[in-house]
């Protein structure tokens, strides 16, 4: 088996776009130009290897070429005022900008590694990545989410000289569950079975692992149908030390962990196509957590040991995008023939690009090199030396003492033509609409059926099957109660890594905000929300606002249409306000584009996503909350104006009511309260915290009534409001900036002193008779909370 | 010789997987299922009958709740572990499935290093697959449906339907 030269030199426009395709190398005609002009200049064709390396460094997944290309822009900007715009790098205008304006101290390791990692305490540092696996788990659900969820551990152990993982978090969008099995497009699975297959893999891998799965979210749309959002997130910990990686010229390359069969081939271009009915069964990954989990444990005792001096993990183009980073200030030669194979017959270009699992890539000095392989064979680990890193500024590409490929690093990584394309948005038009004047009647049947909405409904039955007390560090996790009754929501999870750091008393909160709907209306909003809400999800459990760093997935649908490049353009302005205003800096993100599926010639798009993980730092883990009501007589007190922002709810949707305005961020209203929340708690004046999102002021107080197994009365005549509200308004509104919080009644004062300038109010009380009770002067509603609960219990039916 | 071991739950103890394998047909909309049943096989490439019945025993066999059922792979499909289990005259169809040629198989991965720690050292080589035992009249078209859209991944996957009685 060897290398062919594949013919570029003499085609034309059209022939090279027709190259592009039928080797599926996601490559556009100024791309496949570029190549060409290249090569001319070498006055040779390129081999099979080097295009395929190419197009693997150059892809979408790899480079993010639609975000840090040239953007012209013309639509509304934050304040809504309609604008044109030219981008030159709206990654590095938007989200970048904002942090490097931040410039928090304690943000360790920013946008340059496999994670972004921020300051623990004064030596260790915690990294943080989330990824997608979208396109593999449309087509095989099981191996594709568990790969997710191997690939992102991976990102941390490949984060500087390698992270210990402490958490996973994962956020799925499904189609909807209950579909008719004749709806769903030929050649796609039903939601069901993808839900399924997903929620088993993301458990298995989790699980074998032994990382505890600890956050997470599951959402549903008819947009999602045959394209899942499969979002997997790993934490880890390490000491500072270990943040910086340095490649020396003269290191060996090291290859660890699994062997390389065709698994996987053409991932990172497959990410950067639609998906169709004839995708290609070789993009499928299959995932072997016991073999991770031996990589993991033996590189950290090497890491220690400073055994070498660089790693990254094999991703998205496998060895190519590995080897081809680590080399990229040096050069690098690598042997082919030296990976170790599964199976033989696999020809020059499939070794290097293949995206076989659990492999991991180090640079180790020479005098280190018997060691480390040592060490890796006494754990029953296959590691093997294949190629040595240069000092020529070059790829190179042998083997059997052939040279199959050699490509300037320089053109590989820099080489890549700038893209530009146009961009257009306009926000719908958002009216008020008529009051909504429901009877007590009417607004308890709305709040059962609220409650049983997919997207506020129990997701136990998902939580469940993955393990989140492993290593024994969650204290806070992500079903919250009394004595056993363990069901309500928590709105964020806290590890206490004690078992790592000996005697801290700080721990690290994981949460994420995502609300798909509000894109509905306005990306803008959308984004704004989704920070806000995940912020909010943190400080419920008691971290520090001003310790708080975020993460940004971007799934979208295709970006060369200008209405959906637009909608993208919009959310990257809301990450940078929204990141200024909150003091919030972003460490890490990726962009899953291209999130459409053609069927029968008609083209399917995603409704957008952006998906925000929070990770924060809480100095004393004996001050965290957690969200069920603790003991009748306690105070109900509100913090944050509810207005009339009922667009794109929960309760407008199971109601059928079209209009409203969606929900709005005030970040310096929401970021006071914040602080108060968390100088509250550290004064331990909270018995309880729960933020209210999804479902309003009515879901959130019945579900921190039936998690505490108490009742709860709430005079909606309490409520502080910013205009006049119907009772069904100020129930159901989905206003951002808000929380409920349960307060003895002796700490009132104190509390009432600590929110001043800020809206709070005490709304009602906890009561010890199971019911939740909702009372104005118009209406009264009581329902028990055992029928609340079983509503919100029994609704999603998936397994 | 190439064994294939099957799998089975003994008399007495559930088909948790089973179970869960009609509720997965009822939600799928296809009524026609009263029961079904699930085995997992092992194709195992190089062994001797007594090294196979030595693997069904010590590996692969929960030696409390399941028993091992061993065909040669070249007997006929219709000669199935079911047949231990199932009473009454009812219609039986197995649909089997294993991964398609080239798709990585960890769990075959696993087996083979078992059957190495086991003694066994020469070379061998392992398939996994999966019987799933659908009981009462069902059609063809149905049992397709049900192969296609539950059980089997075409992309990944191969299946085949066998009539057994």
């Amino acid at each position: 088996m060897n290398c062919v030269n594949i013919e570029i030199l003499k085609l034309n426009d059209k022939e090279l776009i027709n190259l592009s395709k039928k080797n599926t190398l996601s490559l556009n005609l100024k791309e496949m130009k570029a190549v060409k002009s290249y090569f001319k200049k070498l006055k040779r064709d390129p081999t099979d290897v080097e295009i395929e390396t190419i197009a693997q460094t150059w892809s979408e997944h790899c480079k993010h070429k639609t975000l840090t290309g040239v953007i012209n822009y013309s639509g509304a900007d934050s304040k809504g005022k309609k604008v044109n715009i030219t981008y030159k790098n709206l990654l590095k205008e938007t989200i970048f900008k904002a942090t490097a304006e931040l410039n928090k101290k304690w943000c360790l390791s920013v946008f340059k590694d496999n994670a972004g990692v921020i300051e623990f305490d004064k030596l260790n540092g915690i990294a943080f990545k989330v990824e997608t696996h979208n396109h593999p788990s449309a087509l095989e659900p099981y191996g594709g989410a568990a790969t997710g969820v191997g690939g992102v551990i991976r990102d941390i152990l490949g984060v500087g000289l390698g992270a210990k993982p402490l958490a996973n978090t994962d956020v799925f969008c499904f189609g909807n569950p209950d579909t008719p099995a004749k709806k769903v497009p030929d050649g796609m699975h039903h939601p069901k079975r993808i839900a399924k297959g997903v929620v088993a893999g993301v458990r298995d891998y989790g699980n074998r692992m032994g990382i505890p799965t600890v956050n997470g979210g599951v959402h549903f749309d008819d947009g999602y149908m045959a394209n899942p959002l499969i979002y997997c997130g790993t934490m880890g910990i390490m000491p500072k030390s270990a943040i910086e990686k340095k490649v020396k010229s003269g290191d060996f390359v090291v290859v660890a962990g699994g062997r390389t069969g065709r698994d996987g081939i053409h991932g990172a271009t497959f990410s950067s196509a639609e998906l169709d009915k004839e995708s290609d069964v070789s993009a499928v990954q299959i995932g072997n957590p016991i073999v991770e989990k031996k990589v993991l444990d033996t590189m950290l005792k090497a890491r220690d040991l400073k055994l070498y001096r660089a790693v990254t993990d094999c991703g998205a183009g496998g060895l190519s995008s590995a080897c081809g980073e680590l080399g990229e200030s040096t050069g690098v030669r690598i042997e082919l023939e030296k990976v170790p194979l599964k199976y033989q017959g696999l020809a020059p270009w499939e070794i290097w690009i293949s995206e076989a699992q659990e492999r991991m890539v180090f640079a180790v000095p020479p005098k280190n090199v018997k060691k480390l392989l040592n060490l890796f064979d006494c754990e029953n680990v296959e590691a093997t030396v294949i190629g040595r890193f240069t000092n020529d500024k070059k790829l190179t590409l042998a083997y059997n003492g052939k040279t199959v490929g050699q490509l300037d690093m320089d053109f590989l990584h820099k080489g890549v033509p700038k893209t530009a394309a146009f961009a257009r948005y306009a926000p719908l038009k958002e009216t008020l609409r008529k009051p909504v004047k429901f009877n007590g009647t009417r607004i308890r049947e709305s709040l059962k059926k609220v409650l049983a909405d997919s997207a506020v409904c129990s997701k136990e039955q998902i939580i469940r099957q993955y393990d989140h007390e492993v290593q024994g560090q969650t204290i806070v996790k992500p079903l919250q109660g009394c004595a056993i009754n363990i069901w309500g929501p928590g709105d964020a999870a806290v590890i206490w890594p004690y078992a790592v750091i000996k005697n801290t008393k700080k721990g690290i909160v994981l949460s994420n905000g995502i609300n798909h709907q509000y894109g509905k209306a306005d990306t803008y909003k959308m984004t704004a929300s989704a920070i806000e809400e995940a912020l909010r999800n943190a400080v419920a459990v008691g971290a520090n606002p001003d310790r708080i760093s975020v993460l940004d997935n971007f799934c979208w649908g295709n970006p060369e249409k200008p209405e959906v490049l637009g909608s993208l353009v919009r959310a990257a302005q809301a990450c940078y306000d929204m990141s200024k205003k909150f003091g919030v800096p972003f460490i890490s993100g990726k962009d899953s584009l291209y999130n459409e599926y053609t069927i029968r010639g008609k083209t399917f798009s995603i409704p957008p996503a952006l998906l925000i993980s929070a990770m924060g730092v809480i100095d004393n883990v004996e001050n965290t909350m957690t969200m069920n009501f603790k003991r009748a007589g306690n105070l109900i007190m509100l913090l944050g104006i509810t207005r009339n922002e009922l667009g794109q709810s929960v309760f407008n949707r199971i109601n059928k009511i079209s209009g409203g305005i969606a929900p709005n961020v005030y970040p310096e209203e929401s970021l006071k309260i914040m602080r108060g929340i968390y100088k509250a708690a550290n004064a331990g004046l909270i018995e309880a915290c729960h933020d209210i999102s999804e479902g309003g002021l009515a879901a959130a107080v019945s579900e921190m009534a039936f998690a505490g197994s108490l009742g709860a009365i709430v005079k909606l005549g309490a409520v502080l409001t910013k205009e006049n509200m119907t009772d069904a308004e100020i129930l159901f509104s989905e206003s951002n900036g808000r929380f409920i919080i349960e307060v003895k009644p002796d700490n009132a004062k104190k509390i009432k002193d600590i929110f001043k300038g800020s809206a709070i109010s005490i709304a009602g009380v906890v009561t010890g008779d199971c019911k939740v009770e909702f009372g104005s002067d118009k209406v009264y509603i009581s329902e028990k909370t055992g029928v609340l609960r079983s509503a919100w219990q029994n609704a999603l039916n998936l397994f | 010789m190439e064994y294939e071991i099957e799998i089975l739950p003994k008399k007495g103890f559930t088909d948790l997987h089973g179970a869960r394998v009609l509720s997965d047909i009822m939600q799928a909309g296809i009524k026609d299922v009263k029961k079904t049943g699930y085995s997992p096989v092992y194709a195992i490439d190089g062994i001797t009958k007594a090294e196979a019945d030595l693997i069904g025993w010590e590996i692969l066999s929960d030696k409390i709740t399941e028993t091992f059922f061993i065909t040669e792979s070249s007997t006929t499909a219709k000669d199935r572990g079911c047949k231990e289990l199932s009473s009454g005259g009812e219609k039986v169809h197995a649909i089997e499935v294993w991964f398609k040629k080239g798709v990585t198989d960890t769990v075959s991965e696993s087996v083979v290093k078992a059957i190495k720690d086991l003694g066994i050292t020469k070379e061998v080589k392992v398939k996994t697959g999966h019987i799933y035992y659908i009981y009462g009249a069902v059609g063809k078209q149905v049992l397709e449906k049900i192969a296609t859209t539950v059980l089997a991944n075409t992309l990944i996957q191969d299946y085949k339907i066998n009539e057994l009685r």
